[in-house]
């Protein structure tokens, strides 16, 4: 029998040898590993629409026009130099960069920005949707090219500075079963070679991706902008487990861990290997009520809406995660968002007040709904769990219905939660993201069945989503924040800050509401 | 011998087929299906129902089911609606990794588990019987996401930062997670044999308890044997049945509890595929990485049967 045994310990150590090829060898190189819970489906530009797409696809392709590197506040240069819009607003010319390259070297064309539009808009992905305001895009000739809009969009150089606007090389594209056809829904064939490679002009380029372990770029050769880069190559490993990002993090197997939850940033404090970043997020949680009173019940009642608005302690959610009280769902930092000084106070007397008034002067009992679902370090159940002790205090008792992510969603998109908590991100980084919790808009009518308002409100919706005088917008979205906040099915209670953890010696991190993260900024301090 | 491994091997076509269709139908019943995960934030039942006919969902469930067989049955077991890789190249690519880390976690448990077993049941109520036990107690009750964790933050946070405290620099002693190189191995595979290690511990030390009171081995010892030809060659050898047995059904767990060792050590195994795939609803890879694991819980249990013969020749397949 000892044969066995030895048999064992040697099919043991013959394992632990043959591993021990696989040692890395890559040690010169300026590598940067980042740990991240991989959200992605792909890396196409005209199909991916998720952070991790976000902040992959912002290095490895560019767009027309962007945001400066900390911000939102102005648009930017980027493949385009410059650009016109006509006296009706109704028509872009943007006049390309004639420097401007792709990783293989060629030129950015006019023709290749008409292909990545129109691929983009019939290629019917997940961010198509963005596409839908361009009527037409023609290359005038290989340095300018002019859209055409289907109606004014006050937004719309902000829309191009999402990624999903991404320049591709048409040509690449092509030879890779790609294509801009009116049929490209059914016809493109692109979408997987894109996954693991890229087409574009970003400092990097897209070496490979195995779905849910990781992503690698590589430096852009061929860059063409004056813009050091100082990783060589950059590893996005997927670690789904906020404890193990943590480890990994301390241990220095990874410089930069994008999804802690506040307690772990917490215990970090004072670890003299890394340091901790925050910025003001513009995510918006929120309380959503639903209008219909055969699924919203006691809380379709607007009386009960805003007595909930009242109770709700929006110090302690500061406490909790940082951050800043919205005023309404707009989040702020946007332009035309109200202050704090706008938000509510926490007022329990005219809560109750309230209820009493609407009939319920003993309060009620409700379910609140919620995905058991942790978000940008923030966890949901810690917040259901303060909204419920919260709302007790005026009497109402609320049972805690937890729900696996997707079971929550296809309801809460269905719009059969009557009394949900959920949080919301925009799509666009303007003003204009607020039309969906308006009557009529995407989640108002979709999810709380709040379809109509009030004829002067319509009347100022209807004029604020093709009013361009920044001035005039600021003060339209002021009076439908200050309407909303009286009269809206929602409760938005907190805008948390983002905390970032990462090693000490990694420098320029900069958290950005667009792309989370701009992979070139960052460097080692040696 | 051989008819018998073709009789198996023909009755595990049942057993699969079964758990085809209880993991078809099992997926089928979580609300939330792959459309609404694909379409994404801004879906419209619309798009919802385009994509569900695009994707072959909007059939009856008899004839998807019918559907899959008959690819299954051409080795295809379609393409993930997540990454749109065909499932036997996902699990191609994955499988290998968990089978590594199933192996060496078996190979390390059984040497580590029968050698404890023996030498406890050999001094039985000693120091080391009693202590060895207590450990296989904590081996058997300490759940892996736990231990894993433990053992993530002891050797790559805990101890690099004790030993530069007395003036040893140095960096994690272990990666934390990842793969790639046998470093990143050495955790998840403590993790993962500790619980089977105590298992077979606590198996090895009782049957090796019974048998080392039966006359036969008296016998051997009154014969003048040597205590080590006692214990490992007239002891082991028939005490070994059952401890096969466990060790064939620990393979098999092993195979599952890598679910959630891969997952707190990132390590990009089958285990890994399942439950990323689980919330995505990829009903694809989900039947095919559930399907693949019931054919290495078959081909275990088939070993192990293979393996009695060889080590008790009484028993005769025909």
């Amino acid at each position: 029998m000892h044969k066995i045994f030895r048999f064992m310990m040697l099919s043991v150590m013959l394992a632990a040898l043959m591993l021990g090829v696989f040692v890395s060898a890559a040690q010169e190189e300026r590598v940067l590993v980042i740990g991240h819970a991989e959200s992605t489906d792909s890396y196409d530009p005209a199909r991916g629409f998720t952070q991790t797409t976000g902040f992959v696809n912002r290095v490895t392709y560019q767009t027309l026009v962007t945001f400066p590197d900390e911000n939102a506040s102005e648009i930017l240069p980027l493949l385009a130099t410059s650009w016109e819009v006509s006296d009706d607003d109704l028509s872009y010319t943007f006049t390309l960069d004639p420097n401007a390259r792709f990783a293989s070297g060629n030129p950015v064309t006019a023709a290749d920005v008409v292909f990545s539009i129109n691929r983009l808009k019939n290629v019917k992905g997940n961010p198509s949707f963005l596409a839908d305001v361009i009527e037409s895009v023609v290359a005038n000739d290989d340095g300018t090219v002019t859209f055409k809009l289907t109606r004014i969009n006050p937004a719309f150089l902000n829309l191009l500075c999402n990624y999903a606007f991404s320049i591709t090389e048409a040509a690449v594209v092509i030879a890779n079963g790609g294509t801009d056809a009116e049929d490209a829904a059914t016809t493109d064939a692109a979408g997987a070679w894109l996954d693991t490679n890229s087409a574009g002009s970003g400092p990097y380029i897209l070496e490979s991706w195995e779905p849910t372990v990781s992503t690698v770029l590589v430096r852009n050769p061929n860059y063409w902008r004056d813009r050091e880069v100082y990783f060589d190559r950059v590893i996005v490993v997927n670690i789904p487990t906020p404890a193990s990002q943590k480890a990994a993090l301390e241990a220095g197997d990874i410089d930069l861990a994008l999804d802690l939850t506040a307690d772990q940033i917490a215990e970090l404090e004072g670890n003299p290997n890394v340091a901790i970043a925050r910025f003001p997020a513009n995510i918006v949680h929120f309380l959503l009520m639903n209008q219909d009173p055969e699924i919203g019940g006691i809380v379709s009642d607007p009386r009960v809406q805003k007595a909930i608005r009242l109770a709700l302690d929006y110090d302690g959610f500061k406490e909790l995660w940082g951050g800043v009280q919205p005023a309404a769902n707009l989040a702020f930092g946007l332009l035309g968002a109200l202050g704090e000084e706008d938000a509510l106070d926490r007022d329990l007397d005219a809560a109750r007040a309230l209820l009493a008034e609407a009939g319920y002067p003993d309060g009620f009992e409700i379910t609140l709904s919620y995905p058991d679902f942790s978000f940008q370090g923030v966890n949901m159940n810690i917040n259901a769990q303060k909204i419920q002790s919260d709302l007790a205090e005026v009497g109402i008792r609320v049972t805690l219905n937890t729900q696996q992510l997707q079971i929550g969603l296809a309801e809460y998109r269905a719009g059969q939660q009557g009394f949900a908590y959920w949080f919301w991100g925009p799509d666009i980084l303007d003003a204009s993201d607020f039309f969906a919790f308006l009557p009529g808009g995407k989640v108002a009518s979709e999810r709380t069945n709040w379809n109509e308002g009030p004829a002067e409100i319509m009347e100022l919706i209807a004029a604020a989503k093709v009013e361009t005088d920044p001035e005039a917008r600021v003060e339209m979205f002021a009076q439908l924040q200050r309407f909303n906040q009286e009269s809206g099915p929602y409760a938005p209670f907190i805008q948390p800050a983002i905390q970032t953890a990462f090693r000490a010696n990694l420098q320029g991190y900069i958290w950005h509401p667009q792309w989370l993260l701009d992979v070139s900024l960052l460097s080692r301090s040696e | 011998m051989t008819k018998f491994i073709l009789r198996r091997l023909l009755l595990a076509i049942p057993t699969l087929l079964g758990v085809s269709f209880l993991v078809f139908a099992s997926i089928r019943l979580v609300p939330g299906g792959p459309a609404v995960a694909l379409a994404g934030e801004l879906a419209t039942p619309q798009m919802i129902e385009q994509l569900n006919r695009e994707l072959g969902l909007d059939q009856p469930l008899l004839i998807q089911y019918v559907n899959y067989l008959g690819r299954m049955l051409r080795f295809d077991l379609g393409r993930s609606i997540r990454s749109g890789l065909p499932v036997v190249e996902e699990i191609q690519t994955r499988l290998p990794r968990t089978l590594l880390l199933a192996v060496v976690s078996l190979a390390v448990s059984s040497v580590l588990g029968i050698t404890i077993g023996v030498t406890a049941a050999t001094r039985p109520n000693s120091l080391f019987d009693g202590g060895s036990m207590i450990f296989a107690l904590l081996g058997v009750s300490m759940p892996i996401f736990w231990s894993g964790l433990m053992l993530m933050i002891f050797f790559a946070v805990l101890l690099p930062q004790w030993l530069t405290s007395i003036g040893f620099p140095t960096g994690p002693i272990l990666p934390p997670t990842g793969s790639g190189t046998w470093q990143h191995l050495v955790m998840p595979v403590t993790a993962l044999a500790a619980n089977s290690m105590a298992i077979q511990a606590r198996m090895t030390r009782a049957t090796m308890l019974e048998v080392l009171r039966q006359d036969y081995i008296r016998t051997a010892r009154a014969k003048g044997q040597k205590e080590r030809i006692v214990i490992y060659v007239h002891a082991l050898r028939n005490a070994m049945l059952p401890i096969v047995t466990i060790i064939g059904l620990q393979f098999g767990t092993l195979l599952g509890g890598a679910v959630l060792t891969e997952t707190v050590f990132s390590w990009p195994g089958i285990g890994r595929l399942l439950v990323d795939t689980i919330s995505f609803r990829d009903y694809p890879v989900i039947q095919g990485t559930v399907l693949t694991i019931s054919i290495g819980f078959v081909l275990t249990n088939l070993a192990v049967d293979v393996l009695y013969a060889y080590l008790d020749p009484r028993i005769k397949y025909s």
